[in-house]
């Protein structure tokens, strides 16, 4: 790649050419029709969302929201995420050292390792945990005796999720570490510095905006995560139910309101997401660019 | 192809780029555009072209009227800073895009355009790399593709900008002769962007020297270096030494040193800088009284026929830089830190109207 | 330059001292950072017990089938009518993305109108909204009696053509996000070029665009199209369900499984996988394909 990147300044200004320019009326084509699909797919069922949970009133909105079970469920999720977020991220963390500090062989396959859980349907994520700890599972027999639950249950649950968010946090910081290299490392370990000294000064600092952005991306798919959880849950209300699966139980029983009463909820959340990721996008690219000056 | 520029100005935003641009070229002339960064060089050739459009002002090629022509119409070849190279294309449809690009009634025949584009990878000695992709090749062959690329679709007028920036040296004085060499050939009206005054002096039929979006001077290298009629002219176009002081009947005084000025006889009591160039500084053992300056030497550079002094000017502690064949440098005999007298052959006054832009 | 010469140093020290140091650490090559007995061995752990385990159950269970018990599970009519669906449910929804991924991506970057950043933001809701959540959505607005499914003149929900909506909004910003960046890093120059030398603003698109976006666009396309197959919570509200119909692959295992079909669900499930990491296989072989010619070493 290196070689011929301009660099510092040239006279030639950025901006308006008059050649990479399209006519003002193909430009407002092409953007209505932009939108016009972005408002079909998802602006307007982002909006049905609020309409919806608000149609039999805020009383109904708010009973929906505050009863036992959807609190239950509420909370369960959020402990799902609790548990997978820090894992997953510890994870990614650890597996960016070893594969972006050090050359050995192997490395490409071990990187397509992190990635397959991407590549395999929630419901199959679900499938192989009851395969592993199911009744009829391989672990199940041993399990029943030892009164161990996993599927049907809140480990089970906490597991697919796992499973599901695993690449996550890892497939963001592998490519940043990579850009970075380990010249920053080997100054601090040739200035006295230990390896946890080196990665809490000098790593961590480097790569905490991606580090974030992983967690960030981690936790709406822990907390959204439907397929794979619901193979596990056993749907048991007030117990194992998360709030998609809730969402998805009251749906059913054409409890239309408070279905999209949860799924507000949800939603705000995954609005503060975009809301959270794009302020470290920003924060991302300003550590770059002044790393590049 | 000659070319007229009409009182052209340019502005980004607030920032003036040209500012009423008056220009001619000469049909089969080499020209350079020779600036610092900012000096509206870039934004000039680019306004040629038609990639940008001009605020104000009129461009005529011959004497048809191009202001408002298209950069597709105007039938320019321009060679861009890093060549812009479709990277996605070999070397060969690199070349033949602006031949495939054509209407159908004009598109040459596709063995047509294979004859054209071999010729033209001969004439770049680029042929066996014919199949190889941008990235495949070294700065100075993507150079000379994206050349052969503009002069495919045979332009009356071939427009580069700094076409030699990005490669080392040595690459870049054979690439310098080479395009030299081509122009002649085509006979056709070329203009170059440079910072580099080396070049546009090596290089170029005639010089237009610019400085924030201004022409400074126009003129043949010989006129602009010899003959330089701006400070900024002089400054840029090679090192040079400063006299302060004071013009008075025919005299630069400054402390007790009196330089004749002939050409100021007239002059009365007015501030004034002369400008001289190294070699035009001779060093001499003895004083000659008032018309000498005593200095200091503080370097010697012996490489070359050229001997390089620099010294350091005595009671006013500035610098000055002199050159010396070596054979007058061996018979003077000269040692660092000796004292000597210097004088300058040939001193170009500016008056303070004159910095004032 | 410096920092490349620097490495080259680096590498070939490390290659000098690896021969001397590789009996002692095998297959890692020398370097004065700590940490990576740790590291690797806690990633190969947690990938081990959590990944590789819990997948090597498919290959177990089904290995356990006989060939024409398998067979039989994953030909049946029911099974092969999923695929059908599945199959052309996710081709066209990726189609409809890379054409509205590639318009979307053009108009982000290129133009400017207002409202942008926010748009630009909106564009990643797919990824962070839950899927349950978007599937009711789009089933209401789709339903006959919903704001959008009112006006269309034909049924929507509860037919292939909803199961087409559901892909379209969870495949919707791979393709957009893929050639983001290689319109943003795409030379303002390379266009000029192109206009200087005679082309119309619709060639300059064509011959010059147009294909440094292709890879990019094929490889969202293909990254939606892996994700659409396995996709199983908006598409079960807006599908209906109906056997030979409007039955998605992933809800088929999920039938076996509620009864107790444990070996259907599994033989089904290995026949996913292995089409996931053919397509897996693919997209690696784009980005291999795109690199080898355009990128300098």
């Amino acid at each position: 790649m290196g070689g011929n990147i301009p660099l510092g300044f040239t006279d030639t200004p950025l901006g308006s050419s008059r050649e990479a320019a399209d006519p003002k009326w193909v430009q407002w084509l092409l953007i209505s029709i932009a939108l016009t699909f972005l408002g079909l797919f998802l602006i307007l069922p982002l909006v049905t969302v609020f309409v919806q949970a608000f149609e039999k009133g805020i009383a109904v909105y708010l009973e929906a929201i505050t009863n036992p079970e959807a609190l239950s469920a509420i909370k369960l999720t959020i402990l799902v995420a609790m548990i997978a977020v820090p894992l997953n991220a510890l994870f990614g963390i650890m597996a960016a050292w070893a594969i972006t500090k050090f050359q050995f062989k192997g490395k490409n396959l071990l990187i397509t390792l992190i990635d397959l859980p991407f590549a395999v349907s929630p419901v199959i994520a679900g499938l192989i945990f009851v395969l592993l700890f199911g009744s009829q599972g391989l672990f199940g027999k041993w399990l029943f005796a030892n009164d161990i639950k996993i599927i049907f249950a809140v480990p089970g649950i906490v597991l697919a999720t796992i499973f599901v968010t695993l690449p996550f946090i890892a497939r963001e910081l592998i490519p940043l570490m990579q850009a970075q290299g380990t010249s920053e490392e080997e100054a601090s370990i040739t200035l006295g510095a230990g390896g946890w000294k080196t990665f809490w000064y000098v790593t961590l600092p480097n790569i905490k905006w991606a580090l974030l952005y992983g967690m960030i991306l981690c936790n709406a798919r822990a907390i959204g995560e439907f397929g794979a959880v619901s193979v596990v849950s056993g749907h048991i209300r007030g117990l194992t139910n998360t709030m998609p699966l809730h969402i998805e139980i009251l749906y059913g029983e054409y409890q239309f309101a408070a279905a999209f009463a949860v799924a507000s909820l949800m939603s705000l959340m995954a609005i503060f997401t975009l809301i959270i990721k794009s302020i470290l996008e920003w924060h991302g690219k300003r550590q770059m660019s002044i790393e590049n000056h | 192809m000659s070319i007229v520029i009409n009182s052209v100005s340019k502005a980004f935003g607030t920032f003036q780029a040209l500012e009423d641009i008056n220009l001619e070229i000469n049909t089969g002339e080499l020209v350079a555009l020779l600036g610092p960064s900012g000096s509206g060089k870039t934004s000039l050739l680019r306004i040629i072209a038609g990639l940008e459009s001009a605020d104000q002002g009129s461009i005529f090629f011959d004497s048809e009227n191009i202001t408002g022509i298209t950069a597709k119409e105007r039938k320019v070849g321009f060679v861009f800073q890093h060549y812009a190279l479709f990277r996605h294309m070999t070397v060969f449809d690199n070349i033949a895009y602006g031949l495939k690009v054509r209407p159908r009634k004009v598109r040459p025949g596709k063995k047509d355009i294979q004859n054209k584009v071999h010729e033209l990878l001969e004439l770049v000695k680029l042929k066996d790399l014919s199949n190889r992709y941008p990235a495949q090749l070294s700065g100075g062959q993507r150079q000379r593709v994206a050349l052969a690329r503009a002069l495919a679709v045979e332009p009356k007028v071939l427009l580069l900008d700094e076409p030699f920036g990005a490669l080392d040296a040595k690459v870049r004085k054979e690439l310098r002769r080479w395009l030299r060499r081509l122009h002649d050939e085509f006979q056709i009206s070329s203009i170059f962007v440079t910072h580099d005054q080396e070049e546009a002096l090596d290089v170029a039929d005639k010089i237009v020297v610019m400085n924030q979006g201004k022409i400074e001077q126009i003129g043949t290298p010989e006129e602009v270096y010899e003959n330089p009629q701006t400070p900024f002219v002089y400054d840029f176009l090679g090192s040079v030494n400063l006299f302060k002081g004071r013009l008075n009947n025919g005299k630069l005084t400054q402390g007790n040193v009196n330089l004749e000025i002939p050409d100021w006889a007239g002059s009365d009591n007015m501030e004034a800088v002369g400008y001289a160039r190294p070699h035009d500084i001779s060093i001499c053992r003895e004083s000659a009284g008032e018309g000498t300056v005593p200095a200091i030497i503080s370097h010697i550079h012996l490489v070359g026929p050229i001997v390089q002094i620099e010294l350091v000017r005595k009671g006013t502690n500035e610098y000055l830089e002199a050159e010396i064949p070596k054979e007058k440098y061996r018979k003077l005999g000269l040692n660092v830190g000796e004292e000597v007298f210097i004088k300058p052959k040939q001193l170009k006054i500016f008056t303070p109207e004159d910095f004032i832009i | 330059m410096r920092s490349i010469s620097n490495k080259q140093h680096e590498n070939e020290r490390i290659q000098v001292m690896g021969l001397r140091k590789s009996k002692k650490t095998g297959f890692k090559k020398y370097s004065i950072l700590p940490g990576f007995g740790l590291t690797m061995g806690y990633t190969m752990l947690y990938l081990s017990i959590l990944v590789l385990l819990p997948l090597s159950m498919i290959i177990f269970y089904s290995s356990q089938m006989s060939w024409p018990e398998f067979w039989d599970t994953v030909l049946d009519p029911r099974v092969v009518a999923s695929y059908k669906l599945s199959f052309g449910a996710s081709l066209a929804a990726g189609v409809i993305n890379m054409v509205f991924g590639v318009l979307l991506a053009w108009v982000l970057v290129r133009y400017s109108f207002p409202g942008k950043k926010i748009i630009d933001g909106l564009v990643d809701l797919p990824f962070a909204l839950p899927t349950a959540v978007a599937g009711i959505a789009l089933t209401t607005v789709y339903a006959p009696n919903g704001w959008v499914g009112s006006l269309l003149g034909f049924k929507v929900v509860f037919t292939p053509i909803g199961v087409v909506i559901a892909l379209t909004f969870i495949g919707l910003p791979f393709v957009v996000r893929m050639v983001q960046p290689v319109l943003q890093s795409l030379e303002k120059e390379v266009e000029e070029a192109s206009a200087s030398l005679g082309a119309s603003r619709f060639q300059t698109f064509r011959r010059i665009i147009f294909p440094e976006v292709l890879p990019a666009a094929l490889a969202g396309f293909t990254l939606a199209f892996a994700r659409s197959l396995g996709e199983y919570g908006s598409v079960v509200f807006i599908s209906g369900n109906m056997p030979l119909k409007t039955e998605i692959t992933p809800l088929l295992i999920m039938t076996k499984l509620e009864q107790y079909d444990y070996a259907g669900a599994t033989a089904i499930a290995a026949v996913m996988l292995v089409t996931s990491f053919m397509l897996l296989f693919i997209i690696n072989f784009i980005q291999w394909w795109t690199n080898r010619k355009f990128i300098s070493h």
